[in-house]
């Protein structure tokens, strides 16, 4: 949907930046303010010292007023530098702020050409008439707002979610602790002690938890599942599903007569199913809430435990999953992560010899309040283990299994072997197998000390394989000592297994739910490493905890704190606006009424288009971050993107290549990288030849077919599609979706006779000017070895299949 | 170390184990003494028992050779039910080695009564009629020669409680009693033609037996109404096995309950219901006089 103004009545004042001796010392900046004048519609051009100054700003104002210009150009430093002032002077002259374009005259002129000032004066020329031509279809666009509902939801009733949610819940916010398993607390609630102070894991978190309970701003549900999450930032709608405890949770008061009558035991997970539970039971004494719960699958139903509730009626056996709706503004996602159990193949005799078990079931042997009393014994005949070997990075920094490192398995293991040596002293050997000791925070290097002082033996390698005496069932382990370079053999009475950490079960399908997209390696992928680390590409959703990444206790309190103030940043305000750069469906054109269509659906990196059969297609504004994939992808055009139109595109080609198109390169560059890498070539002075006109879009996925093949129609000598690397892109995989689309037509243009490398397709970062100046030089180098008339004949070749796609689609 | 569960089965037992760090459940089953029957199948709340022919035993070298219970190892949870109900005593659960039933423990399942009441002083030295009587041989007949006096030994655990012994005894020393009451009715009719699958599997000898004329005949004093023969029969519904009670020891349970209802029927399970609510009443109305009275 384009908006289209009568051409009559637009009024253009182009004001040429000096800046200083910047731009005036290469660019003959009288000459091109005499250029712009002769454009269409423009009534007023000017050229002066420093537009950006307060002098240059109030020009521009009153140029505004005296001329009644409704249009404004800025031929000056890069847009990604000053738009947002100069939108900010016309805003303030009363203008729509969208009514202004930028002529990057600096970064990509002047500082990029100085050698050449007589091409550099004629590309100033190009680019302002570029942005002439776009500013001639400029419409005014209003901000977005949306309402905000100051309620936030918190999934995951780990460490790092009982933070969150405590400090939301202070600052005021009404905060829903979702938690899938029966008690908040998460893995700190397993363990015994905590690295490197030593204090009890439950006697830290165990008040957290209570706090969390008693606080009228939070409310606790758990034993639940996410089902639904539709809306956006500030207006989320949440479905979630209580699974029945038969418990009633308002009844219950925690007496736990009822398990005492309970004739039926079965594995308890919270234990790592070394110990047992009833089938009415809570995983351990400090749950929160403290309801009991009946495991139906174990249940034989003998009703003792009916009886023994008694008057208090807390039993229902009837009791059905209940289905709730929720109301968020926020939400944020700490699902922690899960223990690789190297079952499958028996990694190291784990599940195949008994006496080989994983760390974090060595924590629940060793706590007091563990199945076994805190007594380190072993499976096979109930003894103290006299030797424990320790084996670090079993799944983890292992390219067949998980590639990353776990972050806190060497200081755990430490935790455990200096806890062995202070239980058993010198009566106990132990041993741990490393490849690199990580001991990398605060007071960890001198814990690592601390245990190397107590007298555990530290060795460099990897261990090889492990074999079981049938007789003792103590272990054999073959490793290789690597500083020694020799072999080692030990034999130990208990092997402990440092396993991965790895994604939750269940994150895959959270993912799916919110729409957030995973790494590679399964974790939930955060906006930006360095910058954005609590931030998921979806605006309103944040991240805490080991979800994104194995993270240890400090860690993962300061990420929860943090994803609270970073939802807090939108829960605080009655609205949020939202740039209105947004994609616009035209449902006259849309195709989805007539076929099944709902490819923009598909596309769009953020779920933000919903295409239900027989219906147009629809946006959601506020969850659409401007990227314009959706625009390039529809076969009908009937998306547009705001302020980054086909039409203003369209002009801009039109412009760059109303002269001597054979010798240019048109460069459709998104805004985060590639044109950022060309501002970064002229601000470290690259010199690249002054061929090129650049486009700039939001993101490459914006880069229409259309495009290029207008740009060949036009007689473009060569087109260049800067694009983010592949997983830099700022909106989530737009580079990638383009790449499919243009890779597609570079194979199709081949084959109508194209020379392969007129049209390339480069990922250049905004760190990378040397790169995009090199890929300059490379084109111009290619365009003068296949001359002008080649490309002119290779042109007339294809305009009429150009004309037949173009014409096909107008059609459509 | 993970959670184990181990199934081994032959043809003459049947072992399962959840082995973990701190416990261990074990469920033996000894084949040589299951019948067959249905009682366990029925009575187990987690369907975790199966009681099929060898035919349906799939990889087994050598599987069983005649009908026989095998047990699901992700399904069972080691209740013990299944321990109590089989009136042949074949099953045999046990936490941490010890012989242990869950839910008799709870009172979430009552104990069945085996019960073999033996006079002794009636026996006269050298009488062997009952030991030669059972069919299960249970009973051991001692005579202590020095002391002059006979001891009786009954495994009464096994004893499925036919009352064989008591018939044949000729000094009316033993009194038995029997664990299930009902009434077994075969329709001759619809027995195919040579058919005698029903009187191979009963485990009581004379239960069943082919008349004359080539009909099955039943001669229910001495059933104790397991159902292996419903278990053997070819034909639906040519065997009608009704069961009305279980001698037991008196238990307030929804599982009891549950499972009598599937063993009896809706009906005998509510009677059952009744008649201990009466019970109740008495025993309460009862309570009430007598304390009325050691007040006054």
């Amino acid at each position: 949907m384009s908006v289209k103004s009568n051409v009559e009545d637009i009024r253009i004042g182009v004001f040429v930046c000096h800046c200083g001796l910047n731009i005036a010392g290469v660019v003959n900046v009288k000459e091109v303010t005499e250029y712009a004048r002769t454009l269409p519609n423009v009534v007023f051009a000017i050229d002066n010292r420093y537009t950006c100054s307060d002098p240059g700003q109030e020009e521009i104002k009153d140029a505004i007023k005296k001329y009644n210009l409704n249009r404004v150009v800025v031929a000056a430093c890069s847009p990604r530098m000053h738009e947002f002032t100069f939108r900010r002077t016309i805003a303030e002259a009363g203008l729509n702020p969208y009514l202004l374009e930028m002529a990057n005259i600096r970064e990509h002129c002047s500082w990029a050409h100085p050698s050449h000032p007589k091409e550099a004066t004629e590309k100033a020329k190009e680019l302002i008439k570029m942005a002439v031509a776009k500013a001639r279809l400029l419409a005014p666009l209003e901000p977005i707002k949306v309402p905000v509902t100051s309620t936030a939801l918190v999934i995951g009733g780990g460490i790092a979610g009982i933070n969150a949610a405590l400090e939301l819940a202070e600052m005021g916010f009404k905060v829903y602790l979702l938690e899938k398993k029966e008690s908040i607390g998460g893995h700190m609630a397993q363990l015994d002690k905590t690295f490197p102070t030593l204090d009890c894991s439950i006697c830290i978190e165990g008040p957290k938890m209570v706090d969390v309970a008693r606080h009228p701003n939070i409310e606790i549900i758990s034993f639940a599942d996410l089902v639904k999450v539709d809306g956006y930032i500030g207006n989320f709608t949440v479905k979630i599903r209580k699974n029945p405890r038969y418990v009633l949770e308002d009844k219950c008061t925690g007496c736990g007569e009822c398990v005492a009558v309970c004739p039926i035991e079965y594995p308890n997970d919270w234990d790592m199913n070394l110990g047992v539970r009833k089938a009415i039971s809570v995983p351990f004494p400090q749950a929160v809430p403290l309801v009991y719960r009946i495991n139906r699958d174990y249940c034989i139903e003998c009703y003792k435990c009916v009886d023994a509730c008694g008057p208090r009626q807390a039993i229902d056996f009837d009791q059905k999953p209940e289905e709730i709706e929720l109301k968020v503004g926020a939400i944020v996602v700490a699902t922690g992560y899960d223990i690789y159990l190297p079952e499958e193949g028996n990694l190291y005799g784990y599940g195949k010899y008994t006496n080989v078990i994983t760390s974090l079931e060595f924590e629940r042997l060793i706590l007091a309040a563990g199945p076994t009393g805190g007594h380190v014994i072993r499976a096979s005949d109930g003894k103290r283990p006299k030797s424990v070997v320790f084996i670090q990075c079993v799944g983890s920094r292992d390219v067949n299994k998980y590639p990353y490192c776990s972050n806190f398995c060497c200081m755990y293991t430490l935790k455990h072997t200096i806890q062995l040596k202070e239980h058993y002293g010198a009566d106990i050997d132990v041993y741990v197998f490393y490849m690199d000791l990580r001991s990398h925070f605060k007071g960890y290097e001198e814990f690592y000390q601390r245990a190397r002082e107590m007298g555990v033996n530290f060795i460099r390698g990897r261990v090889t394989r492990i074999e079981e005496d049938p007789k003792t069932k103590n272990l054999i382990v073959y490793a290789e000592d690597t500083f020694l370079g020799e072999p080692i053999t030990l034999e130990a009475e208990m092997v402990v297994l440092a396993t991965a950490a790895i994604p939750t079960k269940g994150s895959e399908e959270i993912a799916r739910l919110l729409n957030i997209p995973r790494g590679t390696d399964g974790f939930f992928l955060e906006s930006h490493p360095k910058l954005k680390p609590l931030d998921t590409p979806v605006d309103g959703i944040f991240l805490a905890g080991a979800c994104q990444g194995p993270k240890d206790i400090p860690y993962s309190v300061a990420q929860g704190c943090g994803a609270a103030a970073r939802a807090a940043t939108i829960l605080s305000k009655p609205y949020v606006t939202i740039e209105p750069i947004v994609a616009v469906v035209d449902s006259d054109k849309c195709r989805n009424t007539k076929v099944k269509c709902g490819i923009c659906a598909m596309k769009c990196p953020y779920g933000a288009i919903t295409a239900d059969p027989g219906k147009p297609a629809v946006v959601t504004p506020a969850k659409c971050h401007g990227c314009g994939t959706c625009a390039a992808e529809c076969p009908a055009d009937a998306i547009t993107q705001m302020h980054f139109t086909d039409a203003q595109i369209l002009a801009q080609i039109d412009a760059a290549l109303e002269e001597n198109p054979e010798d240019k390169i048109l460069g459709i560059c998104c805004n985060w990288c590639a044109y950022a890498g060309a501002d970064l070539a002229g601000t470290s002075r690259f010199e690249y030849p002054p061929n090129i006109r650049m486009v700039r879009v939001m993101c490459s996925g914006r880069v229409d077919r259309d495009f290029v093949l207008y740009a060949l129609k036009k007689g473009a000598g060569m087109i260049l599609i800067g694009a983010c690397h592949p997983y830099d892109c700022h909106y989530i995989d737009g580079n990638l979706k383009m790449r499919v689309r243009m890779e597609a037509l570079q194979k199709a243009l081949e084959k109508l006779g194209m020379t392969p490398d007129r049209l390339r397709i480069e990922y250049v970062s905004a760190a990378e000017g040397i790169k995009f100046a090199q890929i300059v030089k490379e084109m111009t180098s290619k365009l003068k070895e296949l001359g002008r008339e080649r490309i002119k004949a290779e042109n007339e070749k294809l305009r009429p299949h150009i004309e037949r796609m173009l014409s096909r689609k107008s059609a459509a | 170390m993970p959670v184990k569960l181990i199934k081994n089965e032959d043809s003459s037992s049947l072992l399962l184990e959840r082995i973990m760090y701190t416990k261990r459940y074990t469920l033996f089953l000894d084949r040589n003494r299951c019948v067959g029957c249905e009682l366990c199948e029925i009575a187990c709340p987690k369907e975790a028992i199966k009681v099929i022919k060898p035919s349906e035993f799939k990889e087994m070298e050598e599987p069983p050779k005649k009908i026989t219970a095998t047990v699901s190892e992700d399904k069972c949870n080691f209740c013990g039910i299944c321990s109590e109900i089989c009136i042949f005593g074949a099953f045999k659960q046990s936490v941490d080695g010890k012989d242990f039933i869950p839910v008799l423990e709870s009172e979430s399942f009552p104990r069945i009564i085996h019960e073999v009441k033996i006079d002794e002083s009636k026996c006269p030295p050298g009488c062997r009629i009952c030991e030669e009587a059972c069919p299960l041989h249970l009973i051991n007949v001692k005579f202590d020669s020095e002391r002059k006096v006979i001891k009786v030994d009954v495994d009464s655990e096994h004893c499925p409680g036919c009352r064989i012994c008591e018939a044949k005894c000729p000094y009316n020393a033993i009194h038995t009693r029997k664990i299930i009451t009902g009434v077994i009715k075969i329709n001759v009719d619809l027995c195919p033609e040579g058919c005698r699958y029903c009187v191979d599997a009963c485990p009581i000898p004379d239960v069943l037996s082919i008349a004359d004329d080539g009909k099955v005949r039943v001669n229910e004093s001495f059933c104790v109404y397991c159902g292996a023969c419903k278990k053997a029969c070819p034909v639906n519904g040519a065997i009608e096995l009704k069961r009305i009670s279980f001698y037991h020891a008196p238990v307030k349970s929804g599982a009891w309950n549950k499972a009598l209802e599937k063993l009896t029927s809706t009906l005998d399970m509510s009677k059952e219901l009744r008649s201990k609510s009466f019970l109740k009443a008495y025993d309460s109305v009862k309570r009430l006089h007598m304390g009325g009275k050691t007040k006054r």
